[in-house]
């Protein structure tokens, strides 16, 4: 019952044991310039805050002219390290007039790069750790992958997005609606009152239901713009879970912030 | 002890489908002192974490849950029926360690974080849940804010974002890294 090796889907870095005659790693095992750059780093023995530029320069391009394909992105990346570490060695070579201290050390831009992805690298090797013992564990909100890749991302809900839920309701009302609708005076002030107290007996109220239940366009405008506002002033929350779902509206639990709009 | 507290919270802990907090135990139990159902519940751990029990009870996300044990994820696959969970690729890794301890951040500070652009890999973490939008930063071209997701707690078995590994640890990692690099 022994667990099954783990996939060894990382890419392995060389050891310096094969550092010597032809040696050949791809570019395509690193994760990008910083990962090449502090293998090379370290291959070397180079103490992280007191990089001899022009060498690794060298070897860093050294491994741009063994690429063995060509992808653009990638490559933009590359060689935006290269150019970087270029420039830092033409400032080094500037003459000063007295000595840099040490935030002006030209490198000191790299180097604070190199020291935090250093830190996140070093990071995801604790994390895959975590990873390999919780992946082999099975939960009770576990649910089977459904077949084919899911298209769906958590939504974002604008401005935008309301209206149009509303209009589209008052548009099927439209259509399912003939009487006459008379105009009656539904003041801001008592709607708002009133939403407030359905939302705190209901908690959740849903978006579309509420405006089904409204007898008149100019009610139900009202009670637009009242949620609007409840939403704007933070008081209340719309929430769509998934595309073409209903949109849930409830009341945020801040008792403080409700008050002040009771 | 109190068996019949110990089968209350048992039963719970079983129904949830999100870690249970103290405070919701709590809650259900009434009059029951939080020292108790703590005392209570460390019984329980206890009672699942011996040899011959398939299943324990974990922290994770805030509160406590059951899980499988890990001996046994070849046969609850083969029951359910599906392939080995795969594990994050590096770049989604790097990419969810840079937003764990830079959060709140954007696609641009995680790029530059790891010199890469990491739109792709934000892509398939928000698949994924194990992130999530909070928001738009104030900055030209208003760009999306990321932070991790209660799933991230769970997914890695964390308590919480402290429960991320330490700056002290991460340096003693490194230390250890170097160390190997420098035998012959």
């Amino acid at each position: 019952m022994a667990a099954e090796p783990l996939s060894a889907d990382d890419a392995p870095v060389p050891s310096s044991a094969d550092a010597a005659e032809g040696y050949q790693v791809r570019l395509d095992v690193f994760e990008g310039p910083l990962d090449l750059l502090l293998f090379l780093i370290r291959k070397k023995k180079i103490d992280i805050h007191d990089i001899p530029i022009a060498a690794i320069t060298r070897d860093y391009l050294g491994y741009l002219e063994r690429k063995t394909e060509i992808n653009l992105d990638r490559e933009a990346e590359f060689v935006f390290i290269a150019a970087l570490l270029i420039y830092i060695k033409s400032q080094m070579l500037l003459p000063r007039e007295t000595d840099l201290a040490e935030h002006e050390d030209p490198r000191r831009v790299l180097i604070d790069r190199l020291v935090e992805y250093e830190k996140v690298k070093a990071a995801c090797s604790l994390l895959r750790e975590r990873e390999d013992v919780q992946i082999l564990q099975w939960k009770r909100n576990f649910i089977p992958p459904l077949h084919g890749e899911s298209e769906l991302e958590p939504l974002e809900l604008s401005l935008f997005d309301l209206a149009e839920s509303f209009f589209l309701m008052m548009k099927r009302r439209e259509a399912a609606d003939t009487r006459v609708i008379r105009g009656r005076d539904v003041p801001i002030e008592v709607k708002m009152k009133e939403l407030v107290t359905l939302l705190q007996e209901r908690h959740v109220l849903d978006f579309l239901e509420y405006f089904e239940s409204h007898a008149s366009l100019e009610e139900a405008l009202v009670s637009f713009f009242c949620i609007l506002e409840l939403v704007k002033s933070r008081v209340a929350v719309a929430v769509q879970d998934e595309l073409f779902q209903t949109i849930r509206v409830w009341l945020r639990k801040d008792p403080h912030r409700t008050a002040a709009h009771e | 002890m109190n068996d019949s507290l110990k089968a209350l919270i048992e039963s719970l802990i079983f129904v949830s489908q999100e870690p249970v907090t103290l405070d919701r135990l709590g809650t259900i139990a009434e009059g029951v002192p939080p020292a108790e159902i703590q005392a209570v519940l460390e019984e329980l751990i206890r009672d699942y974490e011996a040899e011959g029990r398939g299943i324990h009870i974990i922290r994770a996300g805030g509160g406590w849950l059951f899980s499988t044990k890990p001996a046994h994820d070849r046969e609850v696959r083969r029951l359910l029926q599906i392939e080995r969970k795969n594990r994050l690729s590096s770049a989604g890794l790097e990419t969810l360690a840079a937003i764990a301890y830079r959060q709140p951040v954007t696609q641009s500070e995680v790029s530059a974080i790891r010199g890469v652009d990491s739109t792709g890999a934000l892509k398939t973490l928000l698949e994924k849940k194990l992130i999530k939008i909070v928001g738009r930063k104030k900055a030209p071209g208003n760009p999306l804010v990321y932070r991790t997701s209660d799933e991230f707690l769970l997914y890695l078995g964390l308590d919480s974002l402290e429960g991320l590994p330490s700056e002290a640890e991460i340096a003693k990692i490194l230390e250890e890294e170097k160390a190997v690099e420098a035998e012959p």
